[in-house]
């Protein structure tokens, strides 16, 4: 259980951090008005999107670390398998990135998020699983 | 059912030095018998009991069991005979940890040819019923008491239904009341089926339990008793 | 009570161990399925790329051979022009069957007039194309006609509007063609005469004109009759035509061709001491494993095990762990690739290409194979070890 805690914090805190580091804002790119006005495109809004939820989800793993009973882990497991499928939903469905497959938004930090956002369904569901078969762990 | 003629067995230690266990050893056991053996530690023992199951074998002498040299038999025949033949009670904690009592009792039939499924299954909740252990059917031994643990392991002794049970030092870390209680139930295991019984003990007190009583020193027996 | 259930329990019993020989499992079987997924891929581009080519040989002026690989191969525009008296030149010489004229082209960067910047253009002469139209026609019924255009995999109409924007001129995307990894995903291929209809209204419609020098082709593709040696045909229209190159297509891309070969030394180089790392990394936390289950073996080979169940024991369990690890391992590494695509592209500089299903299955069970196999090789020496000890030493402290 340990694992998958500290597994879950790494993770949270690339899904909070890859997203600023690799959406088009960062990398210099802005959409021009006519005005003259540059304006955020849709990645950078996934970005924020994303760490707002990387916090709980630093948050699951790191109640995960100290938790005894089976039925508390397993509520943090479905807790972190929810957020985690929102952090795939973000770039792909929610929000969205870019349309032009050339901006880094593309290349980078939507299959990150989605990569990332998989790997977190999956280690909180082997956490739900786990806990089924568990008993409370002795203090 | 057992017998020893000019038994020794000697280890070699790291090498070069080497320790005599057990020294020119003599001795018969009878089926039905109920014999203890007691010593003190290092007077051969526990090596005497690896000798008859064909555990080790012996540097010198003769070993038989039902006529049976065990230790010349080919790895599977040996394993055979242990798993039909032989029930062991050990010293050490010896229960697989990460099994349950039933799953533990049932150990025995994974390694033997018998048809497995529900009937040992059945026969594994009997045995840890007989030895009080109904409630503690899924614990795992870390939630057993070393004297609860020590019967799921004479449990498993009986799982196979075995002509000959060999206990070492069964009672050496359980309080000299669970050490009686032990006790008592291999008295009545054995007026019950009949099984021969070996059983070493560094505690005279115990002597009583048995049939017959030997006594061993630095690897030679010092004292029949009958 | 069954030996792989056994396993289970006593992979289940110490996450740690287990933890350890999964992830090691993993990082082999991740690197293996990485390492082919993009060799493979890099290669299988390659070829794609020469089969949509379809010419034995490309004429282009001197001194343009690497900027029309790069065009090609990465869709960095090309630039390059010669008389187009040179094609009825080509075709005149012995060997040579069938010739037709490309012009180059690219979209303007950061200009209004055009919807994506820095896209390669690609024109063709419907009269006589014999490269173009064999695939263009398995996406459309019928060839293109004025004003019509079909982009590679990469090209879109951007949201919000219907037409793609070329200096000014609103070309109607009729198709989009199937990946191939390389620069012809980025590119947009129409006829001669609508490049020559956007030129003319680029005056008027693009902040900067479409410049097609007169009476110019910037390549002339070749196809050899089948009892001509392309190579020798490639040396006459060297020795003929003056002030032009012939490439032979299938000498095309050596650079990358190299940079793949080198890529995969360093590959399996790093795959080799990650292997051995990982596999030293499983025999020691077996050994420790096996060590700290002596007694444990001990009471099971008193209890009638044979030497054979205990080995199988540690075996089965070492396996389950390397199938699950391995498994893992395959699947975040092949995510991971097929997710950043581009990515490698852009990085590795090589083209690439992800497998279609069924080879992938089969480089993943290769891959998996290989973890599995790893993995017994590493518990091996232990498994036996304490198979082979004679019981009673086992219980022995």
């Amino acid at each position: 259980m340990k694992v998958a805690a500290v597994a879950i914090v790494a993770l949270a805190i690339l899904i909070a951090i890859i997203p600023i580091f690799s959406d088009c804002e960062s990398q210099g790119r802005t959409l021009t008005l006519e005005n003259g006005r540059q304006v955020s495109m849709k990645c950078h809004w996934t970005a924020r999107a994303e760490l707002a939820l990387g916090v709980p989800l630093l948050a699951v793993g790191g109640l995960l670390a100290f938790s005894r009973r089976k039925e508390t882990r397993r509520n943090l497991g479905i807790m972190g398998a929810v957020l985690g499928a929102v952090v795939i939903l973000m770039p792909t469905a929610l929000i969205g990135v870019c349309v032009n497959p050339d901006m880094p938004c593309v290349g980078i930090m939507k299959p990150a998020l989605i990569l990332l956002g998989v790997l977190m369904v999956a280690i909180n569901l082997a956490v739900v699983v786990r806990s089924l078969g568990q008993e409370d762990e002795a203090a | 059912m057992i017998s020893l003629q000019n038994v020794s067995k000697t280890y070699s230690v790291r090498g070069d030095s080497s320790v005599l266990a057990v020294r020119n050893l003599t001795m018969q056991v009878e089926k039905g018998e109920f014999v203890i053996i007691t010593g003190r530690s290092g007077s051969g023992k526990t090596t005497l009991l690896s000798l008859v199951a064909g555990l080790t074998w012996p540097t010198s002498g003769q070993v038989l069991l039902d006529g049976i040299e065990v230790w010349r038999l080919a790895d599977k025949e040996q394993s055979l005979l242990r798993n039909k033949k032989i029930g062991f009670v050990f010293q050490f904690p010896s229960l697989l940890p990460t099994l349950t009592s039933v799953e533990n009792v049932l150990l025995p039939t994974m390694f033997g040819d018998k048809v497995k499924g529900d009937r040992s299954r059945d026969r594994a909740v009997m045995l840890l019923e007989q030895v009080g252990l109904n409630d503690k059917l899924r614990s795992y031994p870390r939630q057993l008491s070393g004297g609860q643990q020590q019967r799921v392991v004479i449990a498993r002794a009986l799982m196979n239904e075995p002509q000959l049970l060999l206990a070492d030092e069964p009672t050496s870390d359980l309080d000299e009341l669970t050490e009686h209680e032990i006790m008592a139930l291999f008295r009545n295991i054995h007026a019950l089926t009949g099984v021969t019984v070996l059983l070493v003990t560094h505690s005279n007190d115990l002597a009583g339990y048995g049939t017959r009583l030997i006594r061993m020193a630095g690897g030679a027996i010092t004292d029949l008793d009958d | 009570m069954h030996v792989i259930r056994l396993a289970i329990r006593n992979a289940a019993g110490n996450s740690f161990r287990s933890w350890m020989v999964f992830f090691c499992a993993a990082l082999m079987a991740g690197f293996v399925i990485s390492a082919t997924l993009v060799i493979r891929g890099a290669d299988d581009s390659l070829r794609l790329a020469l089969e949509r080519l379809g010419a034995d040989i490309i004429v282009i002026p001197e001194g343009h051979e690497r900027r029309l690989e790069s065009a090609l191969l990465m869709g960095i525009p090309v630039h390059c022009w010669m008389p187009d008296i040179i094609v009825d030149e080509v075709a005149a010489l012995p060997g040579v069957v069938a010739v037709s004229p490309q012009i180059y082209l690219s979209t303007l960067r950061g200009a209004i007039c055009c919807s994506l910047p820095e896209l390669f253009l690609i024109a063709y002469d419907p009269a006589t194309d014999f490269t173009i139209r064999p695939w263009l026609e398995l996406n459309l019924d019928a060839g293109l006609a004025l004003g019509e255009t079909v982009g590679g995999s990469f090209v879109y109409v951007p949201a919000g509007e219907d037409k793609l924007l070329v200096y000014g001129y609103e070309l109607d995307l009729k198709a989009n063609l199937e990946p191939t990894g390389t620069g012809l995903d980025q590119s947009l291929f129409f006829t001669l005469e609508t490049a020559y209809d956007i030129a003319r209204l680029s005056d008027e419609y693009a902040v900067k004109v479409m410049d097609i020098p007169p009476r110019t082709v910037s390549s002339v593709l070749v196809k050899v009759g089948r009892d001509a040696d392309v190579h020798q045909v490639a040396q006459l229209i060297e020795a003929e035509i003056p002030g032009v190159t012939p490439l032979e297509t299938n000498k095309l891309f050596k650079d990358q061709r190299e940079q793949i070969l080198s890529l995969l030394h360093s590959v399996v180089a790093l795959l080799v001491i990650t292997w051995l790392l990982a596999m030293a990394l499983i025999a020691v936390v077996f050994s420790l494993a096996v060590n700290e289950r002596r007694r444990q073996m001990g009471v099971m080979r008193a209890l009638g095990a044979r030497r054979g169940t205990v080995l199988q024991s540690v075996l089965i369990e070492a396996w389950l762990l390397a199938l699950s690890g391995g498994l893992a391992g395959i699947g975040v590494s092949t995510l991971a690739i097929s997710l950043f695509q581009r990515a490698i592209i852009a990085v590795m500089n090589v083209p690439f290409l992800f497998p279609p299903p069924l080879r992938l299955a089969g480089l993943s069970f290769g891959a998996l194979a290989m973890a599995l196999s790893g993995v017994t090789l590493a518990v091996l020496v232990p498994a036996v070890r304490i198979s082979l000890q004679d019981p009673a030493m086992s219980m022995r402290e």
